[in-house]
């Protein structure tokens, strides 16, 4: 690293080469890192991906570490400026990423354990990372679950794969929609009310990982709490805005911590204090 | 260190040497009550007497609009940009040297923010004790009315036409001797400064926090939920000014704009305030910190409990701006310190 001219605010060059739509407003985005080396991610960081000209948003990557390829995916939601450019772009296009950034979920700590993943609506995008990843090692763990919440059936993303995952038989796979319409069939009700369906949970050696929006957390870890999990078996990965991705800008702060340093993916036992986490 | 003498009558001369390769900024007098670091030029009436910079000096380190990257749309190249004028900031008082000190730390450690660090080692501090307290300030109770590190150079008004100049580095010392000789300060300069400093520690005393400043981050910890938060927040303007003024808030947002052919454009960072409204909103509008409350409250907090736990000094340095800059006359670490403390006083 040449320290005359290096500034960690240079993105560095990807170019998109696969774009698949999940749902209405979901997009999944496979880009290639122009600089032919693989992203050396680990599951739960995130990236910061610059538009140019529209601005810089953190995405989580999607895609599990791949030692051999230099691709990564991500997902996004067509919500705000950046992933709206996004979703305009082609395959070819170039854009700009700074990262990885952030702490990862601790998968050696997993390993000989049993592991739940519950993944609220967009949350199955960065548990994907480790979910993949987990599986890639399927032998190192013990019981998978994972479990997937959705508000509505039209707005499930991954359903082919989550239904080959179901399949498959590696991963115990429980789903529900909180407003369920004609078509669907499945569980109905919030993330909560599937926890009671894991049977013979074993407490002592459950380690949980969970993605969703806000509001799913509380819930969710008192539910956990309720079954006997420790709260340092229990990891969360939270979003907030990340603007720097180096610990200065001071927005993604959650009491004194940065999300963006700290976090996102955090131990639920070192941030129960903090009255801003969740 | 060493420490010199010099005299009023070589300053002009000494003005003029650092001008020919530094941009040399001095306190001066913009209207009645309100003073400021401004460029200086040959007859320029250096106010002696300032009480306060009304504008921080962070400005200078870390200016409010500042390009970090040059990029091409069509070929998604991006290069750095690095500004870093040579500078002399001549009369900063302790308390402000003590907030550079404090970014110094902050943006220095970790991922070093390097557009910050050239700057910095652009920038010659020179020192200035203080003749005159503003009536807002309380540097003296939070542990900012001295500094022994961060100043090139430091100052002391010792007389009408006297000063002596304490040496904080190899390039303070250089700059200073740019005229020849220089005069080693006598015991008696040295004990006028001395006196000159009590003088004036003892007025800043005047405003005081109740408590040893030490105390704030566990006062803040037993004060969460306590009802001043809402007292005062619900007549925030969520204008930001507070965080403008500060010269240790240094939160910022990073912003792109493209020139009229859509080609080339820059990624600039502009300072931003933890008070505005949408500070800690994320996409989809979801607001972290909804409520004013909730924004005021993490400024207190990160100014006496964060940024301690952080780097064992307080996030604020007493310089009183933010109490002048606040509209609706709630921004006031000292009082809302001490009504903390009051509150808890059953506590003690």
């Amino acid at each position: 690293m040449n320290t005359k001219t290096f500034s960690p605010y240079v993105p560095r060059p990807v170019t998109l080469v696969e774009k698949t739509r999940l749902s209405d407003f979901v997009t999944r985005f496979t880009f290639e890192q122009d600089n032919g080396k693989p992203l050396a991610h680990k599951p739960g960081q995130f990236v910061n991906l610059s538009v140019y000209g529209v601005g810089e948003a953190p995405f989580s990557i999607s895609s599990p570490p791949r030692r051999t390829q230099n691709t990564f995916e991500i997902a996004v939601r067509k919500i705000g400026v950046v992933t709206s450019a996004m979703h305009n772009l082609e395959p070819g296009a170039k854009v700009g990423i700074r990262g990885p950034y952030g702490t990862s979920f601790p998968v050696m700590k997993f390993v000989g354990k049993d592991v739940l993943i519950v993944a609220g609506g967009l949350g199955y995008i960065p548990l994907r990372s480790l979910l993949f990843y987990q599986l890639r090692h399927r032998e190192e763990f013990g019981r998978m679950v994972l479990m997937v919440g959705t508000r509505e059936p039209k707005e499930r993303i991954f359903v082919d794969e989550i239904a080959e995952l179901a399949k498959s038989g590696d991963v115990e796979v429980l789903e529900t929609v909180d407003m369920p319409d004609e078509t669907w069939k499945g569980n109905v009700g919030v993330i909560t009310t599937l926890l009671p369906m894991v049977k013979d949970l074993d407490p002592s050696s459950t380690y949980v990982s969970m993605v969703g929006p806000p509001i799913m957390y509380r819930f969710v870890i008192a539910e956990c709490r309720k079954r006997g999990i420790a709260s340092d078996q229990i990891f969360v990965s939270l979003e907030r805005k990340m603007k720097c991705g180096l610990g200065k800008c001071g927005h993604c702060q959650i009491n004194e911590l940065n999300t963006c340093i700290d976090g996102p993916v955090f131990c639920y036992t070192d941030i129960e204090a903090y009255q801003e986490a969740i | 260190m060493t420490t010199y003498t010099v005299y009023k009558e070589q300053l002009p001369e000494l003005f003029g040497k650092w001008s020919e390769e530094y941009s040399l900024y001095v306190p001066a007098k913009l209207r009645e009550g309100f003073y400021d670091l401004v460029a200086w030029k040959p007859g320029l009436e250096i106010a002696w007497d300032f009480d306060v910079a009304y504008n921080s000096p962070k400005r200078f380190l870390f200016p409010p609009r500042e390009a970090l990257i040059t990029f091409d749309r069509r070929t998604c190249e991006a290069k750095p940009v690095f500004e870093a004028p040579p500078q002399i900031l001549f009369g900063v008082h302790p308390y402000d040297v003590k907030a550079i000190n404090q970014l110094d730390q902050l943006l220095e450690g970790g991922a070093p923010d390097q557009n910050y660090v050239r700057r910095r080692e652009a920038t010659v501090i020179m020192a200035y004790e203080p003749l005159t307290v503003s009536s807002t300030a309380f540097w003296a109770s939070v542990g900012a009315g001295t500094v022994a590190h961060g100043f090139d150079l430091y100052w002391t008004k010792i007389g009408p036409a006297a000063f002596t100049v304490e040496v904080g580095s190899a390039k303070g010392e250089e700059l200073l001797s740019l005229c020849g000789g220089l005069v080693p300060a006598t015991a008696g300069d040295k004990e006028g400064a001395r006196r000159a400093r009590a003088r004036v520690q003892f007025r800043a005393r005047k405003n005081s926090l109740r408590y040893n400043w030490e105390e704030t981050p566990r006062l803040l910890a037993k004060c969460w939920d306590s009802p001043l938060w809402r007292r005062y927040s619900q007549m925030c303007l969520a204008c930001g000014s507070c965080n403008l003024v500060c010269p240790t808030c240094y939160c910022f947002d990073i912003r792109d704009e493209v020139d009229d052919q859509l080609g080339e454009g820059v990624r600039y960072r502009e300072w931003d305030g933890c008070m505005l409204e949408g500070f800690a909103k994320v996409a989809g509008n979801h607001n972290f910190r909804p409520k004013a409350q909730d924004r005021y409250r993490h400024r207190y907090f990160r100014k006496g409990k964060y940024i301690y736990d952080k780097i064992g000094e307080l996030g604020c340095v007493g310089c009183g701006r933010c109490v002048r800059a606040c509209t609706a006359g709630i921004a006031n670490p000292l009082k809302v310190f001490n009504e903390l403390w009051e509150e808890t006083a059953h506590e003690h």
